[in-house]
């Protein structure tokens, strides 16, 4: 850690090299006494200090010469020689300690600031004391050719100094040539199916199952940790365990005692419980929530329009279907990447390439093509390394990967695969097994429609009898405009709307009146006028990408050439002749990520290091440079079996859905920088399994829970040991408890309250979301977002929250604060912080105490006394019997709160049928409103409310709510 | 584990009905027990006190100021009708402009003309600072004023330059500043979120990700207080429910949390849980005192501007604002606009300025009067400036495009060299050339005067050590007293 230093702090850190500077006088310097010595310093120099430098200083010392801090450029000797803005000597041959350049590095000398300035660029205490036996040896600085003689004999190299990557190349000589440790390579090692250790049998597992390797790679670290595991947790606790864990849903009171009473020994039990669970067409939706957090997903586009996407819910079904369907993995991945090219006459293939269309993007007129362009295309890059490679690839867009052994030039390649992928909006027949019920709500967004054209009728109107009053006043003969007027009845204009008042304008325009003699813009406008007409004109635009969900068209992608777009204003169709329109892209690396510095042009190509690495048929990692068929090679390389990436990085993602965290701690990242997996052979084992039997995730699934490992309770018997012995956590001696996932919370909620609809697929619901939320203006581009609207049905609304809208600008606050993801970012784990927002959604809300009315009202109609009710509902809530304290408290508050209630008048709260919303107009700078008809409201049958309850009933729906907000609710055990 | 909550005293005062927690003079709770309060912020003085994630922490060095009122004008305020007169530009005016280039966007079809400023300019204060007239108000406090020209942003856009503003990434995602600041500070007060953001009624193009926490934990996520309605989403229970009732239900969630943490005592998480309900119960009394402007006197009240129509709405924010930092909230960000004035600028930026013009006069006077100003830094911008070209719509509008080559950032309070303008932009406005700066310089600076250096602020996500500059930056000295 750096020290206090005496240099002001107000000196920005980077400013201190500035101070240093080389020795000008290397001529003539005398060589250090000891030839030996000397030898040893040019070889570190080669090896290890040059690439320091080259790593963590050149960015501000050389690499690119306009933004040189300090003037000292540090990329050859004679540079460094001539020093920086300051004459102070940065290194002083043979004596580190009087060497600034050495004291920087330490970061703990006073008077130097510490280098490289940010904290986490630190030098290892390895690499300091690689730059202080440099200097201390004379600091030499041998040039290229001794350098490069240095270098070959690499092969003499031991071990420890690392391991050269085979690359496509870096920028530099020295990024080409670093050496890895051999621990940060471990992802890109060939798989292959470790041993399974040969150690006893956990005492924990079931006497009847048989011995799970699982347990074995488990235990044979527990066993050298000196720790023994937890013992396997009860049956109940297990079933609701497993239960959320494989459909996201609680187990019923049913089930339980089904389960409880099964007199199949343990093992046996619970392995029909598994199968049963993976044939719930739930564990596809549990599944594909988990899916949908990696590859960011939500039905709108965001940024400033945030349009919607109307068919990306075909896609989310997709993923539903594949994992119910348990399609093979590496077909899952082939799909989703090539789809369209693989099987283009299926639309289930078409629909799977909206994996490619998951991050946000517009083209707004404000924004450069080519720019927007290169976002999809950086995005779409990126989004390939993270979610099937564990590689974030954004670093390799602007440079060489400082970490990870990724040239640019990789990224570069990678990148023209997807240069002849253009986005579309593309027809594909709806599926029999796609669920195309309800379509019928489109009669909202007509309505809506007409709302629209209805302003624009009477503001057009409005304009008319003010320029007829303009020329009146002016007395100007109106006769062209009456003619132009009459030309333009009943026409449509460019956008395909009714022709009026603006389309006359500009025909008196194009005829060659001066702008004095043609009525103004807006006539006749009033503030009002303005925001309502922009309201309407791009509302009108806005629905148009809605109209699409009801129309077999896919979220998806084609290859063909770039067409020329200067905005995207509704829904993309595929060209006629997507191989002989537009550009054909030639990719090239763009030197700091800027699409318009071009530097050396790539072909497309797989990243290097999985390849050479990884042993893998070099012909795999090509691409044809044709428009089409490059992804095809991408999925193919991905999907290989000789890929080391893919099958390491979804049988680790599995490991996490069931345990809350990976065997390698950063799903999204197997690079240098992720956390190192805690159990590789374990991992490589699973991996290497789930391609031996053929990519079968439920294979995985059946045999990670059948473990004893995943068995445990939650609660060790020695709590202090498994503190002392396994302080981070990772040795899997008890289970880790968890809390549910804000969808799980919510359907679990519905769950037990009676209300949830089981349906699967379709068109996205909106369920009710707090109403202030939903009503909340929210700005879009030149306009104001639509309101929430709710779905009109209850049993709309009671969908599971996989199907609820996602808009990506108006998250629902009950997800948000129980840590659902932004659908910006890649999620690899869910985060489950506690905040205390969380308390109002859930002890507060409107949608709490529904789901606790309607619970009651479920408990009042199963049950026929309170102590039946109150043991009802301790059993759907929890599994359990309440204890005879909880009896009693729980009865005692059911009377208690029917007291305060037979004072109480409740009224339901009326259902607003529209909103009055105020807004600054961006025309006039002035506050207008206006008022957004909320037409589900005509239709709309709200929730059990609680003045519906009897009286008697009343102080039933408050203990419900309060166990809705019990710990024991909201954790697994 | 006990389930009642310390608030024996706070429950005889009568219940905030739902829809009355207005920042507004109507809710009145009477005052809040404010001494247990600052006996809460003596405690969290202590760095790391007991390990909760807001609690207040050591500044990296001697910070110049310890809170910051980040005031947000979103739309894109024009700096050549606002701070930064540009006399050519009445010379050129109506003649027609051109502009080439890789960076031409469909914004920038059809004929341009440059359009003159319809405002006039005057010197203001002893520092002479140039400002339009019409910031009749703010000319008062101009000498405690930095102005600073020089900055750039790279997004022409609004949501991506907002985000750029805010989080430092112009695609979103990433924490807001207000996050990075409470992560690296902690906030001072236990009670109330360290990250209070006041929204115009309508959210900013780009929504909440513009307060957003990123990749930071959820404690650091900006809480939207919100103009009307409940300030913070169901801050109260449904209508019908009452406050007995409420405290009811919490005894018997105590009993039932308290009966099942007894076999579970090694899962933390569990008791923060139950704190966090204690919390929510005290927040839920306090908040709607604090929003309760009523308890200032009519004098500082008419000195916002309150009560009357152009300046009521941004008034009351500033003045809340003021209240929220001097109980230890850390970061309080206002949004007022929109400023993106295409057509009509006269009227519109003319209406803008008149809403904000004295609020923010009476809160930098407010803050100085109190001693606050010294350790409050206040920061003025929006998300870019404003071009000194247009398209003439239909003959009559005149109006500017976005500009994220120039626009004009202003600085008050603690480390700020007030009284001074710093950088310049070329002879019409298009573009810095003086002490030039990206924003992400702006950013590091801003961090610097809060006692935090950006490169030692870091979070690990998604493979590697994030900071709010991105990649680094340097600190703007110019700015500096």
């Amino acid at each position: 850690m750096p020290a206090q230093r005496r240099s002001p702090a107000l000196c920005p850190a980077t400013c201190a090299i500035a101070l240093l500077a080389l020795t000008p006088a290397s001529a003539g310097d005398p060589r250090p006494s000891a030839p030996a010595d000397s030898r040893t310093a040019e070889q570190l120099f080669a090896r290890e200090v040059l690439p320091l430098l080259q790593a963590k200083c050149l960015a501000c010392h050389g690499r690119d010469e306009a933004k040189i801090k300090g003037g000292l450029d540090l990329r050859t000797r004679e540079a460094a020689s001539a020093g920086g803005d300051s004459a102070k000597p940065a290194i002083v041959p043979l004596q580190p300690d009087a060497s600034p350049l050495y004291l920087a590095v330490t970061r703990s000398h006073a008077d130097w600031e510490p280098m490289p300035p940010k904290a986490n660029d630190a030098l290892t205490a390895r690499q300091v004391e690689h730059v202080r036996t440099w200097i201390a040896g004379g600091a030499p600085w041998p040039d290229d050719t001794q350098r490069a003689a240095i270098l070959a004999e690499s092969e003499k190299w031991t071990k420890d100094e690392g391991i050269r990557v085979p690359t496509s190349g870096g920028l530099s000589a020295g990024w080409t040539d670093r050496r890895y440790p051999p621990a940060d390579l471990w992802a890109y090692q060939p798989l292959r199916k470790p041993p399974v250790p040969a150690v006893p049998v956990p005492a924990t597992s079931p006497a009847d199952a048989a011995p799970n390797p699982i347990d074995a790679f488990i235990h044979a670290r527990l066993a050298t940790a000196q720790l023994p595991p937890a013992p396997r947790a009860d049956r109940r606790t297990l079933l609701r365990r497993v239960t959320f864990d494989l459909t996201g849903l609680p187990p019923t009171p049913e089930e339980i005692a089904a389960f409880v009473s099964d007199p199949a020994p343990d093992g046996a039990a619970f392995a029909s419980v598994i199968d049963r669970l993976l044939e719930s067409p739930h564990y596809g939706e549990q599944m594909a929530r988990h899916w949908l957090d990696i590859v960011r997903y939500a039905d709108t586009s965001g940024f400033a329009n945030d349009f919607a996407r109307g068919n990306a819910w075909r896609y989310r079904d997709y993923v539903v279907r594949s994992f119910n369907a348990d399609l093979p993995y590496d077909r899952f991945i082939r799909e989703q990447i090539a789809g369209d090219e693989l099987a283009p006459a299926n639309p289930e293939a078409i629909v799977a390439t909206g994996f490619l269309r998951m991050g946000p993007w517009e083209l707004t007129g404000m924004e450069v093509p080519r720019i927007a362009r290169q976002r999809f295309l950086d995005d779409v890059t990126d989004s390939v390394g993270q979610v099937f490679l564990a590689h974030p690839l954004q670093c390799a867009r602007c440079h060489d990967h400082k970490f990870d052994p990724v040239p640019t030039r990789d990224y570069y390649a990678l990148q023209a695969i997807f240069a002849t992928t253009q986005l579309a909006e593309r027809p594909a027949a709806f599926l029999p097994n796609e669920n195309t019920t309800g379509f019928e709500e489109k009669r909202l967004i007509e309505a809506r429609l007409a709302h629209y054209r209805a302003i624009l009728r009477r503001l057009d109107e409005k304009s008319i009898t003010a320029a007829r009053a303009w020329y009146a006043a002016k007395q100007l003969d109106p006769a062209r405009f009456e003619k132009a007027l009459a030309g333009t009845t009943g026409r449509k204009n460019a956008r395909g709307r009714d022709a009026g008042y603006t389309e006359v304008r500009a025909a008196l325009l194009r005829q060659g009146l001066p702008e004095d003699q043609v009525p103004p813009r807006h006539a006749g406008f009033t503030t009002e006028d303005y925001g309502l007409e922009r309201i309407a004109r791009k509302g009108l635009e806005r629905l148009r990408w809605e109209l699409d969900r009801y129309e077999p068209i896919a979220l998806a992608v084609y290859s063909g050439r770039t067409p020329a777009l200067s905005s995207v204003l509704a829904p993309l169709r595929p060209p006629a002749d997507p191989h002989t329109q537009g550009e054909l892209e030639a990719t090239a690396i763009l030197t700091g990520g800027d699409p318009f510095s071009p530097g050396a042009p790539v072909v497309p190509a797989m990243l290097s290091a999985p390849t050479s690495l990884g042993d893998m048929p070099p012909e795999l990692a090509r691409a044809p440079a044709e428009i089409a068929g490059r992804r095809t090679a991408l999925a193919a390389w991905l999907a290989s079996p000789q890929n080391p990436l893919p099958a390491r990085v979804i049988a680790n993602r599995v490991w996490l859905w069931h345990f809350g965290r990976g065997l390698a701690g950063n799903p999204n990242n197997f690079g240098v920088n992720g956390r190192k997996p805690t159990h590789p052979e374990l991992l490589d084992w699973l991996a290497a399994t789930l391609i031996e039997r053929g990519w079968s995730l439920k294979a995985l699934h059946r045999l990670i829970l059948n473990s004893a490992t995943y068995a445990r309770s939650s609660s060790h018997p020695q709590p202090s040991l498994v503190t002392e012995r396994d302080p981070h956590g990772t040795l899997h001696a008890v289970f880790a408890a968890r809390r549910l996932a804000a969808e799980e919370l919510r359907d679990a909620s519905l769950a037990v309250s009676g209300e949830l609809n089981r349906t699967l697929g379709g068109i996205p619901v909106r369920p009710e979301i707090n109403r202030e939320a939903a009503l909340q203006p929210r700005q879009v581009m030149g306009t104001f977002a639509e309101a929430w609207q709710p779905s009109p049905q209850p049993e709309q609304r009671h969908r599971r929250s996989l199907y609820a809208l996602r808009i990506r600008g108006q998250p629902d606050p009950f997800m948000e604060v129980f840590n659902a993801p932004n659908a910006d970012l890649s999620c690899e784990t869910r985060e489950a912080s506690t905040v205390t927002p969380q308390v109002f959604a859930l002890f507060n809300s409107e949608a709490s105490l529904a789901r606790a009315v309607a619970w009651a009202e479920r408990l009042r109609r199963e049950t026929a006394s309170r102590p039946a009710a109150v043991q009802r509902a301790f059993a759907l809530a929890f599994g359990r019997a309440p204890t005879p304290a909880e009896l009693q408290q729980s009865l005692a508050h059911w009377e208690a709160m029917n007291r305060r209630h037979v004072s109480l008048a409740i009224e339901r709260p009326a259902r607003p049928r529209e909103v009055i919303r105020e807004a600054v107009d961006e025309n006039t700078g002035e506050k207008f409103t206006f008022v957004e008809p909320l037409e589900a409201a005509d239709a709309f049958l709200p929730d059990r409310h609680l003045g519906d309850l009897p009286a008697e009933f009343r102080g039933l729906a408050d203990l419900c709510l309060v166990l809705l907000n019990t710990n024991e609710f909201a954790y697994l055990d | 584990m006990s389930p009642r909550f310390p608030c024996a005293g706070l429950r005889a005062l009568h219940a905030p009905t739902r829809r009355d927690f207005l920042f507004g003079l109507g809710a009145s709770i009477g005052s809040v027990a404010l001494t247990s309060l600052l006996a809460r912020d003596l405690r969290a003085a202590a760095p790391g006190a007991d390990g909760r994630p807001l609690a207040a922490r050591a500044p990296h060095h001697r910070a110049r100021a310890r809170n910051c009122i980040f005031l947000m004008m979103e739309g894109g305020p024009s700096h050549i009708d606002t701070f930064d007169p540009k006399p050519r530009l009445s010379r050129l005016h109506l003649q027609e402009f051109t502009r080439e280039g890789k960076m031409k966007s469909a914004m920038e079809s059809g004929k341009r003309y440059y359009v003159q400023s319809p405002f006039t300019f005057r010197r203001a204060g002893q520092s002479g600072a140039e400002i339009a007239t019409n910031w009749e108000h703010l000319a008062r406090v101009v000498d405690d004023l930095c102005f600073y020209r020089g900055c750039q942003v790279d997004s022409v856009n609004h949501p991506t330059a907002m985000y750029q503003m805010n989080t430092g990434n112009r695609f979103g995602g990433d924490p807001a500043l207000g996050s990075w600041v409470t992560y690296g500070l902690g906030s001072v007060n236990q009670d109330l979120p360290g990250f209070i953001v006041l929204p115009e009624v309508s959210y900013p193009q780009g929504g909440a990700p513009n307060w957003g926490n990123g990749f930071l934990p959820a404690h650091f996520q900006g809480t939207p207080l919100r103009p009307s309605g409940s300030p913070i989403l169901d801050l109260a229970p449904p209508a019908g429910v009452t406050r007995e009732q409420q405290q009811a239900n919490l005894d018997l969630l105590g009993r039932l949390n308290a009966a099942h943490q007894a076999g579970r005592a090694a899962h933390e998480e569990l008791a923060a849980r139950t704190s966090a309900y204690e919390l929510a119960f005290r927040m839920q009394l306090q908040v709607p005192g604090i929003l309760d402007l009523g308890q200032e006197d009519a004098r500082t009240r008419a000195s916002y501007g309150i009560g009357q129509g152009a300046t009521d709405a941004f008034g009351r924010k500033c003045l809340l604002a003021r209240r929220l930092v001097e109980r230890g909230v850390r970061f309080v960000q206002l949004y007022a606009g929109t400023w993106d004035s295409h057509d009509y600028i006269e009227r519109a930026h003319g209406n803008l300025v008149r809403a904000v013009d004295q609020p923010i006069a009476a809160l930098i006077a407010d803050l100085k009067q109190r001693g606050l100003l010294d350790e409050t830094l206040v920061v003025w911008c929006g998300e870019f400036g404003r071009s000194p070209d247009n398209g003439v719509r239909g003959g009559t509008a005149y109006g500017r495009d976005h500009n994220p080559k120039a626009m004009t950032v202003w600085l008050a309070g603690g480390g700020v060299n007030a009284g001074h303008t710093i950088g310049a932009t070329d002879e019409i406005g298009a573009e810095a050339v003086d002490c030039v700066h990206h924003v992400r310089d702006l950013h590091v600076t801003l961090l610097h005067l809060l006692g935090l250096d950006d490169n030692r602020l870091t979070y690990f996500h998604g493979g590697r050590f994030k900071q709010l500059s991105q990649f680094g930056g340097t600190v703007i000295k110019e700015l500096l007293a």
